[in-house]
């Protein structure tokens, strides 16, 4: 059956809904009477089962058909929805989800098979409800029969034939074949009609030919056409038969059929055409819609001709990536024009410099827009989250809740699909490291019930995102015991060290404080891997923690990946770029002004003192004169604040991000390399991590 | 065997042509703080940002002196990876060598750079000592 150019609408469909399920099962623990949410579950659940079944995926549709009967119960009144009962759906909705993943990779569901499941959900529903659940996802035909009577629904006879159909027809009843026009009602809450039709009729095709389709095949592919439509087919069925066959195919409200006949001049006419046809052409012309649909569908362009109600487009991210690069490179093309403009007299050419600015100014917009698109709500990571506590709650037999903010927080494409594990990795982390046990808590005079927040947002050009715990903290003794036991560090350096420097010691590879090995977290890769991960993408990470207040592990991550402002600078004779969106101000000072204080040299910025950083001796750039005055250009990070020492400042440029390549080593802060106008290549500082 | 010749001072190195992707002049090369010795930065080529090495320096020779017939070799260490910058006093020509023709070298085993080699190419009455191109780029070999 040729429904693959369904499948990605399944799959993105299927995600949605057990998003939605896991979500509103969630809310249905905490409040077992809310009706509007038992409707949702049961609506997604539905659909669910629904499009499971039009892609033939069985096991599918088996599960969420059991699950659907449990929801029914309860939507009914007749079961409550108890912690056993929720346990299970979610574990349902788990293989569930290892079914879909299956799908997305191989083409089907797998191996796993869901009986112990479905005999769980059963045995409740046996319980819970005092009647045997039937496991079987089959409709029961006779449903429809009641409808009979009502022949308003048998639209099909209202329907004209034409000529070679009726020829066909008469040719049927001649050999003794039976014509039955039928139409078919297919549930309004169908997701796919377009594929429903298509699996309907190839049920038809099974046991006889169709003559008509009415809608044309055409517009029942392209899900032109209200939620009904009919048939005529020339089979030895009855129309029982027929009805019965429809209604295996699942999403459908009603079949109705009935016999069609000719009137015996009619009939007659047309049989004498057929004779003389036989006679003359030995072919009798096959109807137009029988021969397209032996094709398996009409292969006409694809058009997408869905209603102009949907206003979205799905686009393959590799296409953004390309146009990415492409804007990528007509901002490299007009950074150059820039810069050999700037041979030109203005004065003589305010024409030509207008329309510099103005091409500036676009290929800005471009940008924005291009990131724009680019740009996902964290939300489709974090959703899963509240389940994942929910889950970790049990196991690790500690309550807590999470708390989420900002979860329309937008992101980059390709961050959105990398932060979710170190994301989780982190919610674990607090989950098992931070929170204290329940007695714990209470002896302290905590809230038995441990809290997990989740807070992200936008600061500046980047993305800030929080995971904070109120347990215990970090125990920085404890940290540096082991760390020395490790030989990480030695005793000695651990006399020197501050806390917050103990603290950074987590993030060094093969770092593991708890004591225990659980089945949660601390399994010896740890909070390296989230910082790397975090690092690879141009982001960095910090924790702060409070004894008995709890824990804080900050993620700042960048806007965007491929493209940003950045300042401009001279050292030396080199060109460097630093990133706009962590510089405060630059300012100019007399050299003098810098004290030193402790060994290190600091500068009084408005009643701040901040330390000063010569970036020429960190990039060992050759040394120039000691000049009177100084360019300092003021970087914040969090609360921390620094100066860097520059020689010259060249002003502020769109630059395209670049990697200098695996083979070369460099210095920490260069974060990767840009082509400026002239083609000279300027590295960029990631001056954060020198604060 | 097909190698591109090239000249360390009086020296004759080959590369296998295979993982040669272009020669091109002498570019401005941008430095990097703290890269290897031999890295001497990063180059712009077309549109891309690849870094260059000294081979001189690699091979623990005199520095270059640049000069009109400097040559940067683009190469690509294997199909997947990056391409880095090679920076030779001159390319001659393309060589083609018989199998026989080239012989495993017994270095001393102290010698580190011995590495290097893939084998002496007798090209003639010129012995053309061939590099191992994967074992440059490596960092193991340091």
């Amino acid at each position: 059956m040729d429904v693959s150019q369904y499948l990605e609408i399944f799959i993105e469909e299927t995600k949605e809904h057990l998003q939605s399920l896991n979500e509103h099962i969630l809310v249905l623990e905490k409040e077992p009477e809310n009706e509007a949410t038992i409707n949702e579950i049961f609506r997604a659940a539905h659909s669910l089962k629904g499009m499971a079944g039009t892609m033939g995926f069985q096991k599918m549709q088996r599960l969420t058909h059991d699950m659907e009967n449990v929801f029914s119960e309860i939507r009914n009144g007749k079961m409550k929805a108890t912690s056993d009962l929720i346990d299970v759906l979610f574990k349902g909705l788990d293989v569930l989800e290892t079914y879909l993943v299956n799908i997305q990779s191989e083409g089907t569901e797998g191996d796993y098979d869901s009986q112990d499941i479905i005999d769980a959900l059963n045995q409740i529903l046996d319980k819970g409800s005092g009647k045997a659940a039937t496991s079987q996802a089959v409709q029961k035909p006779n449903d429809t029969k009641k409808a009979v009577a009502d022949t308003g629904k048998y639209k099909f006879l209202s329907i004209s034939l034409e000529e070679h159909e009726k020829m066909a027809v008469a040719k049927a009843a001649s050999l003794n074949l039976n014509v039955i026009g039928l139409t078919v009602y297919i549930q309004e809450d169908c997701m796919l009609k377009g594929a429903r039709a298509f699996m309907i009729n190839r049920v038809l095709e099974e046991h006889g030919e169709i003559i008509k389709l009415h809608p044309s095949a055409q517009d029942l592919e392209d899900e032109k056409f209200d939620f009904d439509f009919s048939a005529f087919i020339i089979t030895n069925e009855t129309p029982d038969k027929i009805i019965e066959y429809v209604m295996s195919v699942s999403e459908i409200k009603e079949v109705v059929a009935d016999y069609i006949r000719l009137d015996e001049n009619e009939f007659n006419t047309y049989m004498t055409a057929i004779k003389q046809d036989e006679e003359g052409t030995s072919a009798p012309k096959a109807p137009k819609e029988l021969d397209s649909l032996k094709e398996g569908g009409p292969k006409q362009p694809k058009q997408t001709g869905k209603p102009v109600a949907n206003r979205s487009v799905r686009v393959d991210i590799e296409k953004l990536d390309v146009l990415m690069n492409l804007v990528s490179e007509l901002i490299i093309a007009k950074n150059s024009i820039v810069s050999s403009s700037s041979a030109f007299d203005q004065q003589a050419n305010p024409e030509f410099f207008d329309q510099i600015e103005y091409l500036e100014r676009i290929t800005s917009n471009l940008h924005e827009s291009v990131m724009k698109v680019r740009m996902v709500p964290i939300e489709s990571v974090v959703n899963r989250f509240p389940r994942m506590i929910r889950d970790l709650s049990k196991t690790l037999d500690k309550e807590m809740e999470l708390f989420m903010t900002g979860e329309d927080t937008e992101l980059d494409r390709t961050v959105i699909d990398e932060i979710g594990d170190p994301l989780m990795h982190l919610l674990r982390n607090a989950a098992d490291h931070g929170l204290e046990s329940r007695e714990e808590r209470i002896k302290a005079g905590k809230n038995p019930v441990g809290s997990i927040f989740l807070d992200a947002y936008q600061d500046g050009n980047n993305v800030v995102i929080e995971v904070r715990d109120d347990g215990k903290g970090i125990d920085v003794e404890k940290v540096k015991k082991v760390a020395i036991e490790r030989g990480v560090i030695t005793p000695e350096q651990a006399e020197r060290m501050s806390d917050k420097e103990i603290i950074d010691i987590l993030f060094v590879p093969s770092f593991s404080t708890a004591s225990k090995v659980t089945d949660v977290s601390g399994r010896g890769v740890g909070l390296d891997v989230v910082k790397s991960k975090i690092e690879a993408l141009g982001g960095e990470i910090e924790a702060r923690t409070k004894k008995n207040v709890g824990s804080n592990f900050i993620i700042r991550l960048p806007l965007t990946l491929a493209i940003m402002q950045a300042l401009m600078v001279k050292i030396s004779s080199e060109k460097y770029a630093l990133p706009l969106g962590n510089i405060q101000t630059v300012e100019n000072v007399a050299s003098k002004d810098i004290k030193i204080v402790n060994n290190t040299e600091v500068l009084d910025l408005r009643g701040k003192l901040i330390p000063i950083i010569r970036l020429g001796d960190i990039l060992d750039c050759n040394k120039g004169e000691d000049k009177d005055e100084l360019f300092v250009v003021v970087v914040k990070k969090g609360e921390r604040m620094a100066g860097m020492v520059v020689d010259e400042l060249l002003g502020q440029q769109e630059i395209v991000i670049k990697s200098i390549g695996k083979f070369i080593k460099a210095h920490k802060i260069i974060s990767g390399a840009t082509i400026l106008g002239n083609g000279e290549v300027a590295l960029i500082l990631d001056v954060n991590s020198l604060i | 065997m097909q190698i591109i010749d090239l000249k360390l001072g009086q020296e004759l190195y080959g590369i296998d042509i295979r993982y040669v992707n272009s020669i091109i002049v002498m570019q401005n090369i941008t430095r990097v703080p703290k890269a290897q010795p031999y890295y001497l930065g990063v180059i712009n080529l077309r549109g891309e940002v690849i870094p260059v090495m000294s081979l001189r320096r690699r091979l623990g020779l005199e520095d270059d002196v640049f000069t009109p017939s400097t040559r940067i070799l683009i190469l690509k260490p294997d199909d997947s990876s990056e391409s880095v910058g090679l920076i030779v006093d001159e390319v001659n020509e393309v060589v083609t060598l018989e199998d026989d023709s080239i012989k495993k070298v017994n270095y001393d085993e102290k010698d580190e750079k011995a590495v290097f080699s893939a084998g002496i190419g007798k090209n003639g009455d010129e012995l053309i000592n061939i590099l191992n191109v994967p074992a440059i780029v490596s960092e193991k070999n340091v």
